[in-house]
């Protein structure tokens, strides 16, 4: 018996007790992105290739909880926001790196309210009468160059239904691109977080897997680490600051949108970020509600000198004991500086940065959450169990997805059909 | 009707609406504190009401480039550097009241005098003057400020 599950057999409650911050990573978590749901980014991955340690894969999520049948308009990204991937290689929370994605939709046949006219068998099929593509950037922040990487590429279309997707995974497939080493896929992918949402009906948790069955939209870039580290080259010390990346996405609208009587509204100003995320759970458990919306406009430069004391302080802990006599260990007097610690590695700027070890040596073996993080990394536990710090684990029972990952890019699972 | 007499009368109109039109912020509930004598304290309590009333322009002015003598608290995790150093400005056990951790640019041979100090204690309290040099406060961005030229009054190690 794992040590969490003889935590849920003392306090008796105990499921109920991860249950209390065991909510979606990044999913909704701040008034103001929770009504602009198509910008929210939801969870960050980094993990060394699996099949080639020397290529950084990262995976950014936006769009949680998605219903595979939510026709006939299916999630897509929005068009006038841009997506981004930051990247820092020299440990002081600024990004060098900035990915850029910005979409375009197509609509073949406009006097129809059908998504596909007839069965999908490529994704550049003329029956597949709604296409999103993407422009994809690589900025260097430093010079403010921009090179662009594609043009107009490919995002994977909803996955229908078995009547117009006889073969799925096939067209899915198609979104795959690469150029000059780096390789991308935009589009719908099977949500890859797993948690138990019934939190939110007064804790009524109990290990069950709330987010099997919905799906997620996904940017997924793999890059040769020499792309991204500091001045091309793959670091051989891996205790040095350089060793790390910090990596972190967001996306950011217009400033100013004019909504017009006879026809499509017009999108003004600069763009301002709405929504960010590097580590899980962060805005969702330890920036207080009165913070959340300011944290998502904020950079992670600025997070000690902005929110400094919530790290040093975080609530979650006393929640736990509060409600459930969780047993969690008291803020020790100089406050969680463990905390502090990992968000920090290599003695890097402390921020809410997706840290990963990317020296010569290092392989996907190693990435695991703190130190990157892979796609079955039970995030949920690590944090509580770091949240709570008396010695012991603790969990919200949920454990594993639903479908298992891949070992070949893109490695998010397939959507979930919305007629399998 | 000349066109210098439309053109003061549109404005006269245009003032009476957008007087109207302003919001009148409510009452603050306590005078300010002078500042020489003013705490973090008093400019959290200034700010949580700014967020209220809307006034951060005028939190700000009164705050921004005056010269403060506050105590705080060291964690070593958060201030290794002469460069990347922010204090606690309240004390961290219980639910923080505020995020923020103001940064602190040091006099030549301060952080070197605080760092003799505290040695290598996990925490360290100690009061300083300084000039709080920028004070980002607004409804948009969170929090945040940055003292300069600060000098160290006194430290004490925190009894952990």
């Amino acid at each position: 018996m794992k040590i969490k599950t003889i935590i849920a057999s003392t306090a008796g409650l105990a499921i109920a007790a991860a249950g209390i911050t065991a909510i979606a990573s990044s999913h909704r978590e701040a008034p103001m992105i929770a009504e602009d749901q198509s910008v929210d980014n939801t969870d960050v991955y980094s993990f060394l290739s699996p099949t080639n340690p020397d290529r950084l894969v990262i995976v950014a999520n936006y769009i949680p909880l998605l219903l595979p049948q939510s026709g006939p308009n299916f999630y897509r990204f929005a068009d006038d926001a841009r997506y981004e991937i930051h990247i820092d290689n020299d440990g002081d929370a600024v990004a060098d790196w900035t990915y850029r994605w910005t979409f375009l939709n197509e609509v073949k046949n406009g006097n129809t309210f059908l998504y596909n006219t007839g069965p999908v068998d490529s994704i550049y099929s003329q029956n597949l009468n709604v296409n999103q593509w993407y422009k994809l950037e690589k900025i260097n922040e430093r010079s403010g160059q921009k090179t662009r990487i594609f043009n107009k590429a490919p995002v994977a279309p909803w996955n229908v239904g078995k009547r117009s997707f006889p073969n799925y995974d096939a067209v899915a497939s198609q979104a795959v691109q690469s150029a000059g080493g780096t390789m991308s896929f935009a589009g719908p992918r099977d949500e890859p977080f797993f948690v138990d949402l019934h939190v939110f009906d007064l804790l009524g948790v109990g290990g069950s897997h709330t987010t099997d069955g919905v799906n997620v939209m996904s940017l997924v870039l793999e890059v040769p680490i020499t792309e991204v580290a500091k001045d091309g080259r793959r670091p051989t010390i891996a205790t040095d600051k350089t060793s790390v990346l910090g990596i972190n996405a967001s996306a950011s609208r217009p400033q100013v949108r004019v909504l017009r009587k006879f026809r499509d509204a017009d999108d003004y100003g600069q763009f301002i970020q709405v929504s960010r995320l590097g580590w899980p759970l962060v805005n969702e458990v330890i920036i207080p509600l009165k913070d959340k919306d300011t944290y998502n406009r904020s950079m992670p430069r600025h997070d000690v000198s902005n929110f400094g004391a919530y790290i040093l302080d975080p609530e979650v802990p006393k929640l736990l004991n509060l409600v459930l006599n969780a047993g969690c260990a008291p803020t020790p007097a100089g406050g969680r500086t463990d905390i502090v610690g990992l968000l920090s590695p290599n003695d890097t700027a402390a921020a809410d940065l997706l840290r990963i070890n990317i020296a010569a040596g290092q392989t996907n073996a190693q990435s695991h959450f703190p130190n990157g993080r892979a796609l079955t990394d039970d995030v949920t536990d690590t944090l509580l169990t770091v949240a709570c710090n008396n010695g012991g684990a603790i969990g919200d029972g949920v454990d594993a997805n639903d479908k298992p990952f891949g070992n070949t890019f893109p490695y998010l699972a397939s959507p979930h059909s919305g007629n399998p | 009707m000349t066109t210098t007499r439309m053109l003061l009368s549109f404005l006269l109109v245009t003032t009476a609406c957008s007087s109207e039109e302003r919001r009148v912020p409510p009452p603050s509930p306590s005078a300010p504190p002078a500042l020489a004598a003013a705490t973090q304290t008093d400019l959290g309590r200034e700010i949580d009401d700014a967020d209220r009333r809307g006034t951060w322009i005028e939190v700000k002015r009164r705050w921004q480039g005056q010269q403060l003598r506050w105590s705080v608290t060291r964690q070593s995790a958060l201030c290794k550097t002469e460069n990347a150093c922010n204090v606690a400005p309240f004390p961290i056990m219980r639910p923080a009241l505020h995020g923020w951790m103001p940064l602190m640019s040091f006099a030549p041979g301060e952080f070197a005098k605080l760092s003799a100090a505290c040695g290598t204690a996990e925490q360290c309290d100690f009061t300083f003057e300084g000039k709080l040099e920028e004070l980002n406060i607004s409804g948009e961005q969170p929090t945040r400020m940055r003292f300069s030229d600060v000098r160290i009054v006194s430290t004490k190690i925190a009894s952990l």
